[in-house]
C-alpha cells in the first residue's frame, strides 16, 4: 500500500561526466571547437568575434551586427537568403557588451555549404545604404516601443549610474540614429570582424574532410588582437527612480559590483545567491511572490563578463508595492547575514544546483556552451568539479560569512522605473 | 523517428513511455484537456489560475516545488485556449519523486484560502506585466472577440479582465478540479532512461489508486463562418499603429492546417517573403510585417500583423497587401520555393526534436490530438503538400468577407 505522506528516497548524483571537446588549432592563433559523435542530423558553427558593444560606438556595433550580410557586389540581402533557405539553414547574429556571436544552424549535410554562404557574404559585404536605411528605420521604431517598457527603462538607468564613466555606459539614444556614417560601419566591419576572430565553435557529425575546409575557410580572418578591455567605472549607489506617467508596475534592479568565475569567492557566492534569488522556491520568490503576491517574479543574478560581474536582482512589482518590495528585499539581505541557513534548505539548494549542473551538461550543445562558459574566462572544465567540490562543502556559516561581505543595502544601486 | 510504447491505467490514465538512452535526466510532463476554451465566459482566466494553484500543495504534500528541488528537478507549466501542461526534468534516479508529486496533485488538491489569495495576486500583477503595461500587449484581447462570436476563443488564457480574476471564489476553484482533474482527462508522458516493465510498474504505484472519474464530452459551440469583413480601431499614445488581420481557418487536425503553416512561412519569412520584399524593403510602408497561424485545436487563425512606418496610413497598406494575397490565391508558388520551405521546417524540427521535454511534450500533445504516432507522421503531412494545395487553401482563406482588421493608431499618426 501506498504511504503518500512519505516521500520517494533520494538518490544522490554522484558523478558528471564533463566532456571536453576537439580542439583545432587554426593558422591565424584563433582555435575551433568541436563536438562530433551526435546522434541525430543537426549541427551548427557559432563564430565570436571582438566586436561588442563596447568596442566601438554601440550604435555602429550594432547596426554592423544587423548588416553583416546584407550584400556583395554580386548578390543582393535577398540572394543571400535565398541561398540559406535552399539549403534550409538558419542564420542569426546577437551582440553582448564584448561579443559579437554569429550562429548558423542546418542539417549536418547543408552545414559547410551553409558556412560557406555565410563566409562569402561576409568578405564581399558592400554595405547598401539603402539597407542602412532599412535597417534604420527598423531600429528606430523598435526603440521607441521599448522606451515604452518599464523594464527597458529600469534596466538603462542602471547601467548607465552603475558603469558611470566607462565605456560600458554608453547606450544607443534615439538621435544617434540620424548620426549614423556608412564609412564608420564598413571600418568596424574591417577591424572588428575580419580581424577580430576570437573563436569558433562547432556542433554535428561532419566528416573530418569538412572540417578541414571549415579550417581552410577560417583562417581567412586576422584573430582578435590580445587586449585588456577598459575597467574603469566608478558605480553610483543609493537610489534613483525613474518616472514614467500611468505605469501599472515598476520594474526594480538593485544591485553591485562584484566578480566573475575567476574569482575565489565565485562558486561560494554562486551558492548564496542560489538561496536569495535564483530558483523558484529561493527565499525572494518565497516571500514576495509566493507570500506576499507582490509579483509574478523576482530573481538574483550573477552577470558575468570578461574582466568583471556585478550582482543584481530584478523584478516588476504593481506601482503601490515598490517601498514594500524594497523592505522585503532588505529583509531577506538581514536574514542571510544574522540567521544561519537551516541544514533542510541548504541540502535542497545542494541537490538542486548538482541537478541542474547534470542538466546543463546534457547533450552536445549543452556541454560545448558549458565548455565556452569557462574557456571563455581561461578556466578548463575541472572548474565544474571545483564547483561541484564547493557545493558538496559549504557549510551554514560560510554562506552567512559571504552574505555580510556582499549582500549589504547600503553599498546597492537601487532603480526603480514605472 | 521517435518511438514510444503506450498503455492505459484502469482508472483511464493514459501513458506515452519514450525511452532515451543518451540522457541522465528525466520528463514527467502531465497533460490535463482543460484550457481557456472550457471556462464560462463569466469566469474567465480560471485555468491559467488554477494552473499557479496547483503548486499550492496537495493532500499529502504541503509544497509541490520542495521535494522535487531537493530531487535536484524543477517544475513548471503553462496554459493554453486548449489545455494546461504541466512538466517535471529531474535527475533519472530521483523520477520517483515527480510521480509522487504529480499522483498526488491529481488524486486531491488542498491549497489554503491564503495560497487563492495571493495567486490571485501573482496572476493580476502578471495580467498587468504581460498584457496592460506593455505597449500593444493587450492587442489580443481585443483581436480575440473581434474574430470569434460564439467559440470561447474570444477570450485570452490570462481572462477577459483583472474583475473576473479578482472574484474567482474557493468553492468555484474546488468545482474546477473536480471537473477537470482526474486521470481519465489526462495524458502522462515519461521520458528518460528507463525500460517498460519499470515505467508500467512505477505509474501504476503512484496512479494506479486514483479514483476513475468519466471524461466528460465537449460541447462547445463552433464558430460560424464568418461572412462580412470586420473591423476595430483603438487610438491611444503609441509610438507606431499596429494592424493584426486575422483570417479564419481549420482545426489544428484538418489537412489545411500544415498548408496554412507553410504558406504562413512563405508569407512572413524575414527577407525573401513576399509581403517583406513588397510591403516592407521596395514600398516601405512597415518596419515589421509577418505571418503566423494560432495552431489552435479547433478553428484557428491565419495572421498577418506589423507596424506601420511614420506618415504611412492602413490604406495604403491595404492597397498593397491585398495584391499579394490575392497573387497567392490566382499563382501557384514554384515548386523549388516550397521545397525551400519544406527543407526549412524539417530543419527546424530536427532540433525542436533534440530536446527531451520537447519530444514529452509533443507526444502528450499529439496523443491528444488523436494519436501520439501523429509526432512520426508530421512529417509526412508536410511532405505531401503540394504548390496547388497551398493556392486552394489561400484563394478559400485570403477573402475579405473572412477577415477581421485590428487597428492600434498612434495618435501621431492619427493627426
Amino acid at each position: 500500500m501506498l504511504n503518500r505522506s512519505q516521500a520517494p528516497a533520494l538518490h544522490p548524483i554522484d558523478h558528471i561526466a564533463f566532456v571536453q571537446p576537439e580542439v583545432i588549432q587554426l593558422s591565424n592563433g584563433a582555435q575551433l571547437f568541436w563536438r562530433n559523435g551526435i546522434s541525430n542530423e543537426t549541427s551548427k558553427i557559432e563564430l565570436h568575434f571582438k566586436a561588442g558593444s563596447t568596442v566601438d560606438q554601440p550604435i555602429i556595433a550594432s547596426l554592423c551586427a544587423g548588416l553583416l550580410i546584407s550584400g556583395t557586389s554580386q548578390k543582393s540581402a535577398r540572394q543571400i537568403q535565398k541561398a540559406f533557405d535552399a539549403l534550409g539553414a538558419y542564420y542569426d547574429v546577437s551582440i553582448t557588451q564584448n561579443e559579437a556571436i554569429v550562429s548558423i544552424y542546418a542539417l549536418k549535410e547543408q552545414l559547410l555549404a551553409a558556412y560557406t554562404v555565410f563566409h562569402q557574404s561576409l568578405f564581399a559585404a558592400n554595405f547598401p545604404n539603402k539597407e542602412l536605411q532599412d535597417l534604420i528605420a527598423e531600429r528606430r521604431q523598435k526603440f521607441l516601443v521599448q522606451q515604452e517598457k518599464v523594464s527597458f527603462l529600469a534596466q538603462r538607468q542602471f547601467q548607465r549610474s552603475f558603469f558611470g564613466g566607462s565605456v560600458y555606459a554608453k547606450q544607443i539614444q534615439l538621435e544617434d540614429y540620424d548620426q549614423v556614417s556608412l564609412t564608420d560601419i564598413k571600418a568596424f566591419h574591417q577591424n572588428h570582424y575580419l580581424k577580430g576572430l576570437l573563436e569558433v565553435l562547432v556542433v554535428g557529425d561532419l566528416d573530418q574532410s569538412e572540417v578541414q575546409q571549415l579550417e581552410i575557410l577560417l583562417q581567412a580572418f586576422e584573430k582578435a588582437p590580445i587586449g585588456k578591455a577598459q575597467f574603469l567605472w566608478q558605480n553610483e549607489i543609493g537610489a534613483i527612480h525613474v518616472e514614467q506617467e500611468g505605469a501599472l508596475q515598476s520594474a526594480l534592479r538593485i544591485g553591485r559590483p562584484l566578480f566573475n568565475k575567476t574569482h575565489p569567492d565565485f562558486c561560494d557566492f554562486s551558492i548564496l545567491n542560489t538561496i536569495l534569488g535564483d530558483y523558484f522556491g529561493s527565499r525572494l520568490m518565497s516571500n514576495i511572490r509566493e507570500d506576499k503576491g507582490y509579483t509574478y517574479g523576482i530573481g538574483s543574478y550573477l552577470v558575468e563578463h570578461q574582466d568583471y560581474g556585478y550582482f543584481v536582482i530584478g523584478t516588476e512589482v504593481g506601482v503601490q508595492t515598490r517601498i514594500g518590495t524594497f523592505e522585503e528585499i532588505q529583509k531577506e539581505f538581514d536574514r542571510l547575514k544574522t540567521e544561519l541557513v537551516a541544514t533542510e534548505e541548504l541540502e535542497l539548494v545542494k541537490n538542486y544546483m548538482l541537478g541542474q549542473l547534470l542538466k546543463s551538461a546534457d547533450g552536445p550543445y549543452a556541454m560545448l556552451d558549458l565548455f565556452s562558459n569557462v574557456h571563455h574566462y581561461g578556466l578548463t572544465l575541472a572548474f565544474y568539479d571545483h564547483l561541484i567540490e564547493r557545493i558538496r562543502q559549504i557549510t551554514p556559516q560560510r554562506i552567512q560569512e559571504l552574505a555580510k561581505q556582499y549582500l549589504n543595502w547600503e553599498e546597492m544601486l537601487i532603480i526603480s522605473a514605472g | 523517428m521517435i518511438k514510444f510504447e503506450r498503455f492505459t491505467l484502469p482508472n483511464g490514465l493514459r501513458v506515452i513511455f519514450h525511452q532515451e538512452p543518451s540522457s541522465p535526466m528525466a520528463v514527467v510532463n502531465v497533460l490535463y484537456d482543460v484550457g481557456a476554451r472550457d471556462e464560462s465566459p463569466e469566469r474567465t482566466g480560471f485555468a491559467h489560475l488554477f494552473e499557479h494553484l496547483m503548486f499550492g500543495g496537495s493532500k499529502h504534500i504541503p509544497d509541490f516545488d520542495a521535494p522535487l528541488q531537493a530531487a535536484g528537478g524543477q517544475s513548471n507549466a503553462f496554459t493554453s485556449n486548449d489545455i494546461t501542461n504541466y512538466y517535471n526534468i529531474l535527475p533519472a534516479q530521483n523520477i520517483d519523486t515527480a510521480l509522487w508529486l504529480e499522483s498526488d496533485r491529481m488524486l486531491s488538491l488542498a491549497f489554503t484560502d491564503k495560497s487563492l489569495e495571493v495567486q490571485r495576486q501573482v496572476v493580476i500583477e502578471e495580467f498587468k506585466q504581460r498584457y496592460l503595461n506593455q505597449p500593444y500587449g493587450d492587442a489580443w484581447l481585443y483581436l480575440r472577440p473581434l474574430v470569434y462570436k460564439k467559440h470561447p476563443y474570444q477570450w485570452a488564457t490570462i481572462g477577459k479582465n483583472i474583475k473576473q480574476i479578482q472574484e474567482a471564489s474557493m468553492a468555484e476553484v474546488k468545482g474546477f478540479f473536480q471537473q477537470h482533474y482526474h486521470p481519465a482527462n489526462a495524458i502522462l508522458c515519461i521520458v528518460g532512461n528507463f525500460d517498460l516493465a519499470t515505467i508500467q510498474q512505477k505509474v501504476t504505484h503512484y496512479f494506479g489508486d486514483i479514483p476513475a472519474q468519466e471524461k466528460k464530452v465537449r460541447a462547445l459551440v463552433a464558430e460560424p463562418k464568418q461572412h462580412q469583413f470586420r473591423t476595430k480601431t483603438i487610438r491611444r499614445k503609441v509610438p507606431a499603429t499596429a494592424f493584426y488581420y486575422a483570417f479564419q481557418m481549420g482545426k489544428r487536425t484538418d489537412k489545411e492546417f500544415y498548408q496554412a503553416d507553410l504558406l504562413s512561412d512563405y508569407l512572413g519569412n524575414e527577407k525573401t517573403s513576399p509581403l517583406y520584399i513588397d510591403i516592407k524593403k521596395k514600398k516601405k510602408l512597415c518596419a515589421e510585417i509577418t505571418a503566423y497561424i494560432t495552431a489552435s485545436f479547433d478553428e484557428g487563425l491565419f495572421v498577418i500583423s506589423g507596424k506601420l512606418q511614420p506618415g504611412k496610413t492602413i490604406e495604403q497598406l491595404e492597397e498593397a497587401l491585398w495584391p499579394i494575397l490575392e497573387k497567392t490565391a490566382h499563382k501557384a508558388i514554384s515548386k523549388s520555393a516550397l521545397n525551400e520551405l519544406k527543407l526549412k521546417l524539417r530543419t527546424s524540427r530536427a532540433f525542436q526534436d533534440q530536446g527531451l521535454l520537447n519530444r514529452a511534450m509533443n507526444l502528450a500533445y499529439f496523443e491528444l490530438l488523436g494519436s501520439a504516432d501523429l509526432i512520426n507522421k508530421e512529417a509526412q503531412h508536410y511532405n505531401q503538400i503540394s504548390t496547388s494545395a497551398l493556392q486552394a487553401f489561400a484563394s478559400q482563406t485570403f477573402r475579405k468577407s473572412n477577415c477581421s482588421r485590428l487597428i492600434i493608431q498612434s495618435q501621431q499618426d492619427a493627426q
